[in-house]
């Protein structure tokens, strides 16, 4: 597909450790580093912000929250996410192909998520200096390349420009160049003012589906049980993206019986357990009734639906699906020599950082009651776990 | 008020001015009365709407949080979106008892709503929500606008009002009262002068009288012994005070 395939293969049992035992090593030995049950527990029971700052020295963040001079949700994040980016690219450059170029991978999402802000920064005459500073670290490109999105004009001309000299250049300009082509085919011819004209959440979500489908593509080639286990986690990702894109799009334009057929569509990866019987399916859906009776016919996804469906405000479909992210993220993070470990790393420090924030927001907005309604991850008291300790 | 000069028709210039001031304090009491109660109404609903928004917008403001939870910061995403505004505030006037109290009120713009579609691969129902709860937020800080100016504006008018209300009941009604007070004690001193007078004359007038008639009877005695009448005609001049007035002595007086 776009990306090149992979020089070797991620190796077996007995050649994995050869070239890529170091940092799945490193990338285990930080096992450690994420939050236990207990550390949860005494934040939750936090009063003020400065008790969880407290509460935090104690665990791996110390060093990331010493040098903030005041606590807020805000600034915990800002800190556990450059923390996260530290360790990744610690990670990164101690890997050799084709481990590299799956961590690269890792990435690509979040630059897709930094371009789409700076298009959207520039439509609206931001300063560059300031939109920078929002991007995801983890997303980030050379410094002239970011600078020079912004500098084009706000004209269809501009963005052919823009797609031309610099997207191209970048990792994720090959998702870019199959969009306005497929754009262009489905709008007989015209690529021009694509960008300007589709919203940009939904360029990102076509993007992301590029992204998914080549990402599957590369895990595919690199075989062995990396193949396996990330192929289940990339399938799952694209089957939820599918699942929210068709649940979020009620009420919107998107949802439109022309839309449908044309715009929806394109918007599901073309992998995963759904495809492509059940994303056929999830075309003519134009309301959550029958969004529900596709997703009966799939049975790891009708308890989830069920979840939503019994509409009790304690769980919504969004917990749901983080639930059994958690749940398959850390069954990826235990096995071994395979790559998937890096990606379920990731991701659930993504989780962990979330809880904090959302502990931290609870707790500054004074929403007890709803302190605990989140995913802990690699906790004794996960559903999955029985409640057993090991 | 010792200025005016006690007349009966500076009398009637301050019953008439006394009249017009217990009219305008009438009126103005009654304003005054209309505004306290718009002003205990507004207070309240005030106090109400001040009570549930802190809820409200405790619970917009946690939803926001439950959607970044969900979708991930989304809030650069609308920050940095072009916007068009949806809902506007427009002004209008509402009359109190004379009194122009300023109203806030929303329309819609008709424009489409802009990022219909953030969090479409995830969050977004919650983001719908937090839509939907900054809404009933906003309608209810317009209110709480409204409210708190009109308040405002209403407060002022009061206070005016109420200072004239006090200066017409307690200055200027009292003032004049004293002032035809004043008019009417010295007219009735006047009054009671002229009369002491009056009586005084008529006193004197008597006695002359009898004098006259003792003088007629000793007169008539004397001419019945002598046979020769007397002549009493000078000094019933002298006696007659009328008879000495001379009107160019006293152009002073006036009557």
């Amino acid at each position: 597909m776009v990306t090149p395939s992979p020089k070797a293969s991620a190796g077996d049992i007995a050649t994995f450790n050869v070239l890529h035992g170091f940092p799945e090593a490193l990338v285990r030995g930080m096992r450690s580093s994420f939050l236990s049950d207990a550390d949860y527990h005494h934040l939750t029971q936090c009063e003020t912000l400065d008790d969880v700052r407290l509460n935090l020295t104690e665990s791996d963040y110390s060093d990331a929250l010493a040098d903030s001079a005041t606590m807020t949700p805000a600034s915990l994040q800002k800190a556990a996410i450059e923390k996260l980016v530290t360790e990744f690219q610690y990670l990164r450059s101690q890997s050799v192909e084709p481990l590299s170029t799956f961590l690269d991978f890792i990435t690509f999402e979040y630059m897709i998520e930094n371009v789409m802000l700076l298009l959207k920064g520039a439509l609206s005459g931001r300063d560059i200096n300031e939109l920078i500073e929002q991007c995801h670290p983890l997303g980030m490109f050379k410094e002239s390349t970011m600078r020079s999105i912004p500098t084009f004009e706000n004209s269809s001309r501009g963005y052919a420009d823009l797609y031309q000299t610099v997207l191209v250049d970048t990792p994720v300009g090959p998702y870019f160049a199959m969009f306005l082509q497929e754009s262009s085919e489905h709008r007989d011819g015209d690529s021009r003012n694509v960008l300007e004209e589709v919203e940009i959440e939904i360029i990102k979500s076509s993007l992301i589906k590029y992204w998914l489908e080549d990402f599957y593509q590369f895990a595919m080639k690199i075989g062995g049980d990396t193949s396996q286990i990330m192929g289940e986690l990339l399938k799952v990702r694209a089957d939820t993206n599918a699942i929210n894109i068709t649940l979020n799009s009620f009420g919107t334009p998107l949802n439109e019986p022309s839309m449908r057929s044309s715009d929806r569509k394109r918007l599901y990866p073309s992998v995963g357990h759904l495809y492509p019987a059940g994303t056929t399916m999830l075309i003519d859906v134009q309301d959550e009734d029958e969004l529900g009776r596709v997703l009966e016919l799939f049975p790891q996804y009708s308890a989830i639906w069920s979840i939503h469906a019994s509409g009790n405000g304690d769980k919504s479909i969004d917990d749901a699906f983080y639930e059994r992210d958690v749940q398959q993220l850390e069954l990826a993070f235990e096995s071994q020599f395979h790559y998937a470990v890096f990606y379920a790393y990731v991701k659930l420090k993504e989780q962990e950082i979330r809880n904090m924030v959302w502990v931290s927001e609870c707790i500054l907005q004074q929403q007890k009651d709803e302190i605990n309604k989140f995913v802990p991850v690699f906790s004794y008291h996960s559903p999955w776990r029985d409640g057993k300790k090991r | 008020m010792s200025e005016v000069p006690p007349t009966r028709m500076n009398q009637q210039i301050f019953k008439a001015k006394k009249k017009a001031a217990e009219g305008g304090h009438k009126l103005l009491k009654k304003k005054a009365d209309a505004l306290k109660v718009k002003f205990r109404d507004y207070a309240k609903s005030i106090a109400e709407t001040k009570s549930s928004m802190a809820t409200d917008a405790a619970s917009a403001f946690f939803s926001m949080t439950q959607a970044e939870y969900a979708a991930g910061n989304f809030k650069r995403k609308v920050a940095e979106g072009g916007m068009t505004a949806r809902v506007r505030v427009g002004a209008g006037v509402d009359n109190v008892a004379g009194v122009k109290l300023p109203v806030f009120t929303k329309y819609e713009t008709g424009a489409t709503a802009e990022n219909q579609s953030l969090g479409l691969v995830g969050g977004g129902k919650k983001i719908l929500a937090v839509r939907e709860k900054f809404t009933v937020v906003l309608e209810m800080l317009i209110k709480l606008a409204s409210l708190q100016t009109s308040f405002q504006t209403l407060d002022e008018a009061l206070k005016v009002t109420n200072r004239r209300v006090n200066a017409l009941e307690n200055v200027t009604i009292p003032r004049i009262e004293g002032v035809l007070d004043y008019i009417s004690r010295e007219l009735d001193e006047l009054e009671r002068e002229d009369f002491t007078r009056l009586k005084l004359v008529q006193g004197k007038k008597q006695e002359e009288a009898k004098e006259e008639e003792k003088a007629k009877a000793i007169a008539a005695k004397l001419a019945a012994e002598s046979g020769k009448p007397v002549l009493a005609r000078g000094k019933e001049n002298d006696e007659d005070i009328t008879a000495q007035y001379d009107a160019d002595d006293d152009a002073d007086v006036v009557f």
